[in-house]
């Protein structure tokens, strides 16, 4: 059986802006794929085209075993979309909204029902099932579009920055239900986002997407170790800094730090930081302060463009 | 698609009535407006109908003008299902609908097909007011059922060219921006005076205005009694606009889906 997701240098333009550039993806059953980016580095382009509401320029790409351009409707039928800005009429209430997407997947009246009580349990909707949209708050409505998407329990589910303006209590639960969806059902999910600690939570394999271009791919723990040993940062009294200094580099490269400070790439990785103290604590260092940073994705990103996911150059 | 696009179609329709249920600002206008209309007309104007050439003998005003107020009402709310098409592909309901396996088609029909509904439940509710007031129409059933008829055909056509500027801009703001068309298209028409009694230029385009082709054989219906020959005169002009607006919508509708996909 061939990935639910498989795209081959595709590319869409518009006018002489490239948005997607020659990109080249490959999901695997079950997984849940986090595509991450800054704004307007092309991720919602990409899901447009994967999820057949714009065509590419150039390039293919298949969907649940079949060509996102040639076959579109066999397409539709096996992906589940839920688009940012959460589309939804705030006119009809949430039980409305379930019962016409059942019957535009054509899920017979019985069944569609019953899919509409159990997904709107899922969700936590239950009790707000007969209210208009339009009182959701915004967590309710990214829950709503969650279950809305899963009707038809799609073989894989694109969700376009699900949880961009939630508040943090929002975000972690859409994560919980996302997460829950992966493991009861097995679904794959392809999840864009500009948030780097959604696409640690949530993905197993991530791909960095910028000017339209995949610049990194892979686990979130590779790319991130691939980045180079965790920073280790050490404040010592102003006298205790040239020993500090002398000690500390037996155990890496030295890194750039504040006064007082003494900051090395740990080469042995975070295990090693026990040697470290220990040898401090031989050489008689006084040590007031510890901190040690793995590489975050953040890193990973500004290694692989020279700037900061999160605002400024590195 | 091979689907059966009837639940489709049926669903969608129940989502855009439901939506303008919910609304009542979009359609308590269409009510409101030719009532107040129709009250001040028959009130100052009753004795219009004894004027020299007044084509009609011993009519009320309030007759002559049921009709026009019915057509009035009904146009009124005939942006209704365009405006509210335009809202979906503004605020990317519509993406909702093309990325699920909806057939194409539905998202059309569905909103002529509230367009049909809203106009016969206008039609009726201003006819039914308007005979509780003393209007008199002389043919009975067959002239009220085709005059709900007419004025629901009329909404379909007038919004089916409403759709199309919905598919073609996406944009709420330029459907209503058509709607003082509308406005002036009734008035510079037989709607509220006979084009025998105008003169000059307004004459002139009033004769030539499709919706005086329309009323008056509707307004025949409603004063001398029912006649086939009227029903398909007003039906023969509705269809004729109707095939245009539909042929242009679905144009549109390509276009749109082919700019996607």
């Amino acid at each position: 059986m061939s990935a639910p997701i498989e795209a081959e240098e595709l590319s869409r333009s518009f006018g002489s802006l490239v948005a997607v550039d020659s990109i080249n993806l490959s999901v695997a059953s079950g997984e849940v794929f986090g595509f991450l980016g800054p704004n307007g580095a092309g991720k919602s382009t990409a899901v447009r085209m994967l999820t057949t509401l714009l065509k590419p320029s150039s390039g293919t790409a298949r969907v649940a075993g079949f060509d996102i351009a040639k076959q579109p409707s066999a397409v539709r039928r096996k992906i589940g979309v839920a688009l940012q800005d959460a589309a939804i009429d705030p006119l009809m209430t949430g039980n409305e909204l379930l019962r016409l997407q059942c019957v535009l997947h054509g899920l017979p009246k019985r069944s569609g029902l019953k899919r509409c009580g159990e997904l709107l349990e899922r969700v936590g909707l239950t009790a707000a099932g007969d209210r208009r949209v339009g009182t959701y708050s915004g967590g309710m409505r990214r829950r709503l579009d969650l279950a809305l998407s899963l009707v038809h329990q799609p073989e894989v589910l694109f969700l376009d920055e699900p949880t961009t303006g939630l508040d943090p209590t929002s975000r972690m639960a859409l994560w919980e239900e996302v997460r829950n969806l992966n493991k009861d059902l097995g679904t794959t999910v392809f999840l864009t986002t500009q948030y780097l600690e959604e696409a640690d939570q949530l993905a197993e394999r991530i791909a960095i997407i910028d000017d339209g271009k995949i610049v990194r791919e892979g686990s979130p723990a590779s790319l991130k170790s691939a980045v180079g040993a965790p920073t280790l940062r050490i404040d010592v009294s102003e006298p205790d800094v040239l020993l500090a200094r002398k000690v500390m580099t037996q155990f890496g490269q030295e890194r750039p730090a504040r006064r007082n400070r003494i900051a090395i790439g740990l080469v042995s990785g975070t295990t090693g930081i026990t040697d470290v103290l220990k040898a401090l604590d031989d050489a008689g260092v006084e040590i007031h302060h510890v901190e040690l940073d793995e590489p975050s994705l953040d890193d990973v990103f500004a290694d692989a463009t020279g700037r900061r996911l999160e605002g400024g150059q590195v | 698609m091979n689907q059966n696009i009837f639940p489709q179609v049926m669903k969608l329709s129940h989502r855009s009535i439901l939506g303008m249920i919910r609304q009542p600002q979009s359609w308590a206008p269409g009510l409101f407006f030719p009532l107040l209309l129709a009250a001040v007309y028959a009130s100052q104007f009753s004795k219009a109908v004894t004027i020299e050439g007044f084509p009609f003998q011993d009519v009320s005003f309030l007759d002559f003008v049921l009709p026009a107020c019915v057509i009035q009402g009904v146009l009124f709310g005939s942006t209704n299902s365009a405006s509210d098409l335009a809202a979906d592909i503004e605020n990317s309901f519509m993406d909702r609908l093309l990325a699920s396996p909806v057939s194409r088609g539905s998202i059309l029909l569905s909103r002529l097909a509230s367009a049909f509904i809203y106009g016969v439940t206008q039609a009726v509710v201003l006819i039914a007011i308007l005979v509780l007031f003393g209007a008199n129409i002389a043919g009975g059933a067959s002239s009220i059922i085709s005059l709900v008829f007419i004025a629901a055909l009329l909404s379909v056509s007038m919004g089916s060219f409403g759709i199309a500027v919905a598919l073609r801009t996406g944009s709420q703001e330029v459907v209503q921006s058509t709607f003082p068309l509308i406005f002036v298209a009734v008035f510079v028409s037989s709607a509220f005076f006979p084009v025998q009694l105008m003169d000059g230029w307004y004459g002139a385009i009033a004769r030539k205005n499709p919706l005086t082709w329309v009323i008056d054989p509707t307004r025949r219906m409603v004063i001398h009694g029912f006649s086939w020959t009227d029903l398909g005169q007003s039906l023969g002009i509705i269809l004729a606009i109707a095939s245009i607006g539909i042929a242009m919508s679905i144009r549109q509708l390509r276009k749109r889906l082919a700019r996607a996909q």
